[in-house]
């Protein structure tokens, strides 16, 4: 396009921004404090970490969806004037986005120092979107919810059995995934799961949800806030942690797209993560083959099989097998989930994924990749979502 | 074609999630339900089935037309909800949710009447029946085409 804007802007972003600072407070079933409250508490970690005050803060990118405003963090951290915010919504697609947007406002000159920040209060009826369907339902709810696909576990149920009978994918390769989280998550004194590992004969015995999903294919629901910092890379070499650099990013909606229940994107049943691969490794030096591990948002087992497909690390049909011979476990050739995720450690709408990708970058995860140097961190499939390429220098 | 069966009326809990009817995109396939069709739209240019559909006002306003499809398809894919759900789907557990992909193209998300979980499986023929929720709503709904 000749319109003199730049379509190559991430050779202005690329491994020129970085997150600098990461907190969270403890997980829990229920934190019982508004999100904006716990918000403000984890964003004072991450500055801490990052050896920064809330003055040094300009601009807000928020993972939200229950209409926390800014101003009201702004208020309660402190921050001196906030010159540039952004809200990114949409269930699990979108704790990648939130660094993304930051580090185009930061590489654009709109901000300096940007938080980017999740916070859930499951207890809280807007977090919980699908056990709210009452009375009348619009729009895209609309073409599925008066018939009783409601819950998340059917919704993404539906992939997973035709994934199922098409590429001959078993239960035990969801089982595969489950396992890998849980195993990583004895490791992690934060995670949910902490001390309570998982086999595959309980995997396969555990009580059906949505068939052919059963409990164990399902994440945890749970309260929690987390934030990272983002800046240049220039402020980043003053600051106190290893650099974290966002090498890409993408967001991507897919064709035709509903809201998690799109069975139309197109004829293969792909979801959102598609798209948004396509736009990620085009913006991206490195590949696939260059991820020393993987978080791959896993609000469901199958997800993860699917993921792996999606973005490219096997081919399409064969991400069950993937899973097999602990390839996807620490030691394996492709670790996922290294904190736990969603299934293990804590479900937070992925941001959790994000912070554990800076933490394999930095090199201090409780299962450390081994000179990891490169991660990939994705929303949800499914839903309109986002992904990221983190790298060290 | 013949009028699709209608299922005998339903006493709804009242939490039960009804379509908004007022939505202009939506409000002649909910129409075609009350009155025992199964519409879907399409583009006459192209021929090609729109779903989820379009504003009537696309592109120029003259390429969506509505029109009565065949209510037959396939089970393209399916799960069966078991508790915890929401209590006004409870009377209908285990309900077996499916996506059915129309001999048209689209894939529609429904659930089967008249037909065990046992019976289910990928590829099975399904054709649509109606499930009167309210006075004004009618859910396209489905059973196997035996």
């Amino acid at each position: 396009m000749s319109d003199g804007i730049d379509r190559d802007l991430f050779r202005r972003i690329q491994d020129r921004v970085a997150i600098v600072g990461i907190g969270h407070l403890p997980f829990a079933k229920d934190l019982g404090r508004p999100i904006a409250d716990t918000a403000v508490e984890a964003i004072q970690l991450a500055l801490a970490d990052a050896g920064l005050e809330a003055e040094d803060v300009d601009g807000f990118s928020m993972f939200e969806m229950e209409r926390t405003h800014e101003i009201s963090i702004a208020r309660r951290l402190g921050v001196r004037n906030l010159g540039w915010w952004d809200k990114v919504s949409y269930g699990g697609g979108a704790a990648a986005a939130t660094v993304l947007h930051a580090a185009c406002a930061i590489a654009t000159g709109l901000a300096t120092t940007v938080v980017c920040h999740r916070a859930r209060n499951r207890g809280a009826r807007a977090s919980r979107p699908w056990a709210q369907e009452r009375g009348v339902v619009s729009d895209d709810k609309a073409l599925h919810v008066p018939w009783g696909l409601v819950r998340p576990v059917d919704i993404i149920g539906m992939w997973a059995h035709r994934h199922m009978h098409e590429y001959g994918t078993r239960r035990e390769h969801f089982g595969n995934v489950a396992l890998a989280a849980r195993r990583h998550a004895q490791r992690n004194p934060h995670a949910m799961m902490h001390g309570r590992p998982l086999d595959m004969e309980t995997y396969l015995t555990g009580r059906p949800i949505g068939w052919p999903l059963t409990l164990y294919d399902c994440c945890l629901e749970t309260d929690g806030a987390l934030a990272c910092i983002v800046t240049s890379r220039e402020r980043a070499r003053d600051l106190r942690q290893p650099l974290v650099l966002i090498h890409a990013g993408a967001q991507a909606s897919g064709p035709n797209p509903v809201h998690l229940a799109n069975y139309n994107a197109s004829p293969a049943l792909e979801t959102t993560a598609t798209w948004c691969a396509r736009l990620l490794w085009q913006r991206s030096r490195l590949g696939p083959r260059d991820m020393h591990c993987a978080q791959i948002y896993d609000a469901f087992t199958p997800l993860v099989v699917m993921g792996l497909e999606e973005y490219g690390f096997c081919a399409r049909g064969d991400g069950g097998p993937f899973t097999e011979g602990g390839r996807i476990e620490i030691g394996g050739a492709l670790p996922v989930l290294t904190s736990g995720g969603g299934l293990a450690e804590a479900y937070v709408h992925g941001f959790n994924l994000l912070l554990e990708g800076v933490r394999q970058i930095r090199g201090t995860s409780v299962n450390q990749v081994p000179g990891c140097q490169a991660t990939l961190v994705t929303g949800a499939a499914g839903v309109a979502t986002s992904a990221l390429v983190l790298r060290r220098e | 074609m013949a009028l699709g069966e209608m299922l005998p009326p339903e006493v709804l809990p009242e939490d039960y999630p009804l379509p908004d009817l007022d939505d202009p995109v939506m409000a002649p396939f909910w129409a075609g339900a009350r009155a025992g069709r199964l519409l879907q739209q399409r583009d006459r240019l192209t021929g090609r089935v729109c779903w989820p559909p379009k504003p009537l006002y696309w592109k120029d306003g003259q390429r969506l037309e509505w029109f009565e499809a065949s209510g037959r398809g396939t089970v393209y894919s399916y799960v069966v909800a078991y508790e915890p759900f929401l209590p006004a789907f409870a009377r209908w557990m285990p309900l077996v949710l499916v996506v059915v992909e129309l001999a048209e193209g689209p894939r529609l998300v429904g659930h089967m009447v008249r037909c065990a979980p046992s019976e289910m499986r990928i590829g099975l023929p399904v054709r649509v029946v109606f499930r009167p929720l309210s006075e004004r709503v009618v859910l396209p709904v489905w059973e196997p085409d035996r």
